[in-house]
C-alpha cells in the first residue's frame, strides 16, 4: 500500500518538477555581474513601440552610455495597444526589481495620483532644469497638484497634411495661413470624388474622429470650464456645437472620412499614402513615412473659422521617474539628458520622430532641415498656439472620456445624433460624473 | 443520393468559411498598397512579407516559445485532468461530489475575474516572466476533467473490479486500462487544448517581460500599430501563426471526430 | 454463502465505500486541486474581497463596502454593456445550435467529399481568433471587398440597395460580432453533432421510414429527442461561452462605436486596466459570475422537462 502511494506522488512530483523546471529562462537578461564593475548602475528603460522606433530608442540609449559609463540602461518595450496593461501589472506587483526605474507614459496626472511616480520638483530645483523652454500649457499635461511628475517628450502638433498631386489634379489652390473654414469646404467640394454608384473614391479629408477638439477650441468653444478641477461640461454651448456641427457635416456629405470608415481602412497614414484622402490632420509623427514613401506633399497650419483663433492640444507623452526606482540620482541624471537640447531632444528630432517639446530643439538646424515637408514654419506656428482644453489634466479624465464622452462623439460622427441634441444629453451625463467623483474639489 | 440543392448549399457554405483566409493570404502575398488601392497586378506577388515578418521582430523565437509551451500544457494538462477524472469517475472518497461541482462551477468564472490576483501570485512565487508562468497555471483544466470524467464513467467498472482481484494497484488500473482506452477522447481534448493554449493572448501577456518570453499572438499584435495597421505583415504573421496548428487538425482529423463520439459531447 | 452474497451486491453497487480507496483519490486529485486552489478558489475569494475595496493600482486606497455595486446599479454603460452581452446570448446561441445541426445532418450523409466538407467547415476553430478578427474588420467595412461586391451585384440587379454598414453603425456592429462568431465557433458545434448523430442507431431510422415517416417528422421525432443530451451539453457549453465574450469584438471593433458591440466582460477590462479601478472590475465580474451561476443552475433544473435520456 505504502509503496503504491510513494510511486503516485514521486510520478506526481516528477510531472510537476518537469513542466516546472525543465524549462530554465533561456537568455535571460543577465544579472549585471556585482563584481566587474561595482560603481555601474543599471537602469531600466521602458517605452512603447512599433520595431522600428524601439531601435531609435535603442540609439538613443547607447548615445547615453557613451557619455556616462557609469549607468547602464537596459530596454524594456512592448507594443502600444499592451504597454499600459503590461506596466500596470508591473506596478501592481510592488517589485523595485520589475518596476521601470524611468518609462514612457501618458496620461501622466492619473499615475501620480496613484503614487507611482517620483516627484520631480526637488530634481528640477537642485539641477536648476530650464522648464521655460518647453511649448505653452504643456507642462500642464505631466502635472499633478501644481508639481511636475514627467518630462513631455514632444508635442503633438496637428497640422494639415495635404497631397500636392491630387490639389493639381482638382484644380485647387494650396492652402495657407489665410485660409478659413470656408476655404476648406470650397475646396472639400472639388476634392472629394465619386464613382457611378454614388461611392465615394477619393475624400477631401481625413482625420480621426478623436481630434475634434481643434473645431471646438478653434470656434471659442470648450469641453469643460476647467480642466484640472472642472465643474461643467461645456459642450453644449452654441459654439462648441456649432463646431461639432461643422467636422460632422463634412462627413455626412462626404467629404471626410467617417471614423469607423477611416479606422477600418488602416488609418490616416494608410489613406493618405494611397491616394484616397487628399488631406488630412494628424501630428508630425507621419511625416518619416510620407518621405520614405516619396509622397509630393506638404504641410499647412489647419483652417480656422471667420473669427476664430488658432489652437493645438498641448500635450506628448512624457518620461517618468517611478517612486520604486532605486537609483533615483542616475535616473535623473538620464531624464534630463533625454530632455536636453543636445541630448535626447535632439537625436529623436534628427531622426524626424518627434516634433521636440523643447522650442530651441525646434528652431534649432536640427528641425529646419531641408527634407520635406517644406513648410517648416507652419508646424512651428501651430505648436506656438499650444494650449490646454484638448482634455483634462485629473486622473479621472480617462474614464470620463472613454466611457462617457467619446462614445457620444462616435455616435454623431456614425451621422446617427444630431450635435444640438446629442451635446446637451451628453453635458448632463458628464456632469452627473463629475458631481459623483466630487468635483470640483476645494 | 444528395440532391444539387444540398450540394450548392454545401459550396456556398465552404466558399463563406474559406474567404477569410483567402483574404488572409492574398494580402499577405502583395505589398500593402495593392491592399490599400484593391489593385493586385499578378507581376507583384511576392514572398517579401514573410521574410520581413522574420525580419523584423524575433518570429523564430516566439514560434519556439509557443511550442515548447503548447507541447508541454498540452501534455501535462491531459495527465493531471486525466488523474482527477478518474478518481471522480471510478473511486470513492469523502466530499467527491461536492468537490466536482466546485469544479464544475469553475467553467464559468471569466478568467477577467482572477487575473490580476494570479498575476500577483505568479510574482509571489518568482516566476514572472519565465516558462513556469506561462505553463503551470494552464495545467488545470475543469473542462478536460469534466470531459474525461464523463467518458471514464462509461467504461464497465467490472474491468477495475477483475484487474483489483488480480493485485493491480490503482494506478495500474489508470495507466494500464484506462488511458489506452480513452486514447481517442485524449486526442480529441489535445487538439483543443493546443489550439486553445497556442492562440492564448491575454495571460501570456501580462506575465512576460522581456523580448525573449513572448509568444506568437503576442508579436502578431506587433503589427496593430497606435496610428496604423501594417495589414500585409500582419496577415503574414497569421499564416503563420496558423499552420501547426491547421497542421496537426488535418493530421489528427480522424482520430479527433472518433474521438468527439466517444466524450459526453457525443450524448451519452 | 453470505459473503458470496455480500460480493454480489457489491456488483450490484459498484461505488460502494471503499476505506483503502480514499487515501488513494485524494493522491489522484492532489496535482489537480492544488493548481485548482491556488490559481481559481484564492484568486476567486481575492478578487470578492477586492470587489468590497477601492482598489487601485498598487493596492486598497480605501474600504469601499457596497458602493461599487451600488454604482453598477445606476451605471448606464454597466446597463449597456449588460444589454449587448444578453443580446449575444439570444442570437449566437440558436443560430449556432441551428446552423450547426443542419451542417451536421448535411455531412452525415454519404455523398462525395464529405470529408472535405467536414475539414472546410472546422477550420475557423482552429484560427487565431486575433487573426480571424482582423480579417473580419477588413472584409466587412464599407470599404471592403465584402461591400464592393454587393454594390456590384445590387447594380446588376438594378436594385436600390445599399451596403449596411456593418461596422460603423450602432445598429449592425453587434451583427457583425455575432457573423465573427458564427464563422469561428460552428464547426465546433456542427462536429460535436456529427457525433451525436452516429450514436443514432440505424434501426430507427429504418423503422421509421418504414412506418412512412417524412425526413422533417424523423427528425423532429426520432433524431432530435436522441440527441437532446448533446443539445444540452452545447447549449451549456456556448451560453457560458456568449456571456464571457471578448476577444471577438475586443479585436474587431473595440466595443464601439459608442459602446455598441461592447460585451460586459470587456467593461471589465476597461476598468480594471484602463481606469485603475480593480474594485468596480471585481464587482462586475462577480455580478456577472453570480448571473452564470444562477443561470446554469435553472438550466439544470429545466432540463428535465426536453432532454432525453437512453439509460435513466
Amino acid at each position: 500500500m505504502a509503496r503504491r502511494i510513494w510511486f503516485v506522488l514521486s510520478v506526481l512530483v516528477a510531472a510537476l518538477m518537469v513542466a516546472a523546471a525543465c524549462t530554465p529562462v533561456p537568455e535571460a537578461p543577465a544579472q549585471p555581474a556585482a563584481s566587474a564593475a561595482p560603481q555601474t548602475v543599471t537602469l531600466t528603460w521602458a517605452f512603447w513601440g512599433s520595431p522600428e522606433e524601439a531601435a531609435s530608442h535603442k540609439m538613443v540609449a547607447d548615445a547615453f552610455m557613451k557619455a556616462h559609463p557609469t549607468i547602464k540602461i537596459e530596454t524594456w518595450n512592448e507594443p502600444w495597444s499592451d504597454y499600459f496593461t503590461k506596466i500596470q501589472a508591473l506596478w501592481a506587483s510592488n517589485d523595485p526589481k520589475a518596476v521601470p526605474d524611468i518609462a514612457f507614459l501618458w496620461p501622466t496626472p492619473k499615475y501620480a495620483a496613484e503614487g507611482v511616480l517620483e516627484n520631480l520638483d526637488p530634481y528640477i530645483q537642485k539641477s536648476g532644469y530650464n522648464l521655460d523652454d518647453y511649448w505653452g500649457g504643456l507642462l500642464e499635461s505631466a502635472r499633478y497638484k501644481g508639481s511636475v511628475y514627467g518630462l513631455p517628450r514632444d508635442i503633438e502638433v496637428n497640422v494639415l497634411y495635404y497631397n500636392k498631386d491630387l490639389f493639381d489634379k482638382a484644380g485647387v489652390k494650396y492652402p495657407d495661413e489665410t485660409w478659413t473654414w470656408d476655404d476648406l469646404l470650397a475646396a472639400a467640394q472639388k476634392l472629394t470624388v465619386k464613382d457611378a454608384s454614388g461611392k465615394v473614391t477619393q475624400y477631401a479629408l481625413a482625420m480621426e474622429g478623436g481630434k475634434y477638439s481643434k473645431w471646438v477650441n478653434q470656434n471659442g468653444g470648450a469641453i469643460l470650464d476647467d480642466y484640472v478641477n472642472p465643474s461643467k461640461c461645456l459642450l453644449a454651448t452654441p459654439n462648441s456645437i456649432a463646431a461639432v456641427q461643422f467636422f460632422a457635416d463634412m462627413m455626412n456629405k462626404g467629404y471626410a472620412m467617417r471614423d469607423a470608415d477611416l479606422s477600418q481602412a488602416g488609418g490616416d497614414q494608410a489613406v493618405f499614402q494611397s491616394g484616397q484622402a487628399a488631406m488630412i490632420i494628424q501630428n508630425t509623427s507621419r511625416v518619416s513615412s510620407f518621405n520614405a514613401a516619396k509622397i509630393n506633399y506638404d504641410v499647412a497650419v489647419v483652417p480656422i473659422p471667420k473669427g476664430g483663433k488658432r489652437w493645438n492640444p498641448a500635450g506628448g507623452a512624457a518620461w517618468v521617474m517611478s517612486a520604486k526606482s532605486d537609483n533615483k540620482d542616475a535616473a535623473w541624471t538620464f531624464l534630463s539628458w533625454l530632455q536636453s537640447k543636445d541630448g535626447g531632444q535632439r537625436l529623436y528630432t534628427e531622426r524626424g520622430e518627434i516634433f521636440p517639446a523643447l522650442k530651441s530643439v525646434a528652431e534649432s538646424p536640427v528641425f529646419m532641415t531641408n527634407q520635406p515637408p517644406a513648410n517648416k514654419k507652419g508646424i512651428v506656428d501651430e505648436a506656438a498656439a499650444s494650449g490646454v482644453g484638448g482634455f483634462g489634466y485629473f486622473p479621472e479624465w480617462g474614464e470620463l472620456d472613454s466611457s462617457i464622452i467619446s462614445p457620444a462623439m462616435q455616435k454623431i460622427w456614425a451621422g446617427e445624433a444630431d450635435p444640438a441634441q446629442a451635446l446637451p444629453e451628453l453635458c448632463k451625463r458628464v456632469d452627473q460624473f463629475l458631481k459623483d467623483k466630487g468635483y470640483p474639489k476645494k | 443520393m444528395a440532391s444539387g440543392g444540398l450540394y450548392t448549399a454545401l459550396l456556398l457554405g465552404s466558399l463563406i468559411m474559406l474567404a477569410p483566409f483567402v483574404v488572409m493570404l492574398i494580402v499577405s502575398l502583395w505589398p500593402n498598397q495593392a491592399f490599400l488601392t484593391r489593385r493586385f497586378p499578378l507581376d507583384q506577388i511576392t514572398l517579401a512579407n514573410y521574410v520581413e515578418t522574420f525580419r523584423v521582430i524575433p518570429f523564430g523565437r516566439y514560434f519556439l516559445n509557443s511550442s515548447i509551451v503548447t507541447v508541454t500544457v498540452t501534455v501535462f494538462q491531459i495527465l493531471i485532468s486525466s488523474l482527477a477524472a478518474f478518481a471522480f469517475a471510478r473511486l470513492r472518497f469523502w466530499g467527491r461530489d461536492s468537490l466536482f461541482m466546485l469544479y464544475l462551477a469553475t467553467l464559468m468564472i471569466p478568467a477577467q475575474v482572477t487575473l490580476i490576483p494570479n498575476f500577483l501570485i505568479i510574482r509571489t512565487l518568482g516566476w514572472y516572466d519565465s516558462y513556469q508562468a506561462l505553463i503551470v497555471p494552464a495545467l488545470f483544466s475543469a473542462l478536460s476533467t469534466f470531459l474525461l470524467r464523463q467518458y471514464y464513467r462509461t467504461i464497465p467498472l467490472d474491468l477495475d473490479e477483475a484487474a483489483r482481484m488480480d493485485g493491480a494497484s490503482s494506478l495500474r488500473i489508470w495507466w494500464q486500462i484506462i488511458v489506452p482506452l480513452s486514447r481517442p477522447v485524449m486526442a480529441a481534448l489535445a487538439v483543443f487544448t493546443f489550439q486553445g493554449t497556442w492562440n492564448d493572448f491575454l495571460w501570456p501577456l501580462v506575465v512576460t517581460g522581456s523580448e525573449q518570453m513572448r509568444t506568437i499572438p503576442i508579436g502578431l499584435s506587433y503589427f496593430v500599430g497606435q496610428y496604423s495597421t501594417t495589414w500585409n505583415l500582419l496577415m503574414a504573421g497569421s499564416v503563420i501563426a496558423l499552420l501547426p496548428v491547421l497542421l496537426i487538425y488535418v493530421f489528427a482529423q480522424k482520430t479527433f471526430v472518433q474521438g468527439i463520439t466517444l466524450t459526453g459531447m457525443g450524448g451519452r | 454463502m453470505s459473503q458470496l452474497s455480500a460480493r454480489a451486491a457489491t456488483r450490484r453497487n459498484p461505488f460502494r465505500w471503499r476505506p483503502d480507496q480514499q487515501w488513494e483519490a485524494y493522491l489522484f486529485i492532489l496535482p489537480s486541486l492544488i493548481g485548482f486552489l491556488v490559481f481559481v478558489f484564492i484568486a476567486l475569494v481575492a478578487s470578492l474581497g477586492i470587489s468590497f475595496m477601492d482598489w487601485g493600482l498598487t493596492g486598497p486606497r480605501g474600504v469601499a463596502g457596497l458602493d461599487n455595486y451600488r454604482e453598477l446599479l445606476r451605471d448606464p454603460v454597466f446597463a449597456t454593456t449588460f444589454r449587448n452581452t444578453a443580446f449575444y446570448i439570444v442570437t449566437i446561441v440558436p443560430l449556432q445550435l441551428v446552423l450547426g445541426l443542419s451542417m451536421a445532418l448535411a455531412l452525415n450523409q454519404a455523398i462525395r467529399g464529405r470529408d472535405v466538407f467536414r475539414v472546410i467547415y472546422f477550420l475557423p476553430v482552429v484560427t487565431t481568433i486575433v487573426a480571424g478578427a482582423i480579417v473580419f474588420r477588413l472584409l466587412l467595412g464599407r470599404n471592403g471587398p465584402l461591400a464592393d461586391l454587393f454594390t456590384a451585384l445590387s447594380s446588376w440587379l438594378g436594385a436600390p440597395f445599399s451596403f449596411p454598414d456593418l461596422l460603423g453603425s450602432t445598429r449592425y456592429s453587434k451583427w457583425s460580432v455575432v457573423l465573427l462568431t458564427l464563422w469561428k465557433n460552428t464547426g465546433f458545434t456542427m462536429v460535436v453533432y456529427l457525433a451525436a448523430l452516429q450514436g443514432v442507431p440505424k434501426e430507427l431510422y429504418d423503422a421509421a421510414h418504414v412506418d412512412g415517416a417524412t425526413a422533417w417528422q424523423r427528425l423532429r421525432h426520432v433524431i432530435l429527442p436522441l440527441i437532446s443530451p448533446t443539445t444540452f451539453f452545447l447549449f451549456l457549453l456556448q451560453t457560458i461561452g456568449a456571456f464571457q465574450l471578448f476577444t471577438e469584438p475586443f479585436v474587431m471593433t473595440r466595443g464601439g462605436p459608442a459602446q455598441s458591440s461592447m460585451p460586459v466582460v470587456h467593461y471589465i477590462y476597461d476598468n480594471a486596466f484602463l481606469f485603475t479601478r480593480m474594485g468596480k472590475a471585481s464587482a462586475i465580474a462577480w455580478f456577472l459570475f453570480i448571473f452564470i451561476f444562477g443561470f446554469t443552475l435553472l438550466q439544470n433544473i429545466w432540463q428535465r422537462r426536453w432532454v432525453y435520456y437512453e439509460t435513466e
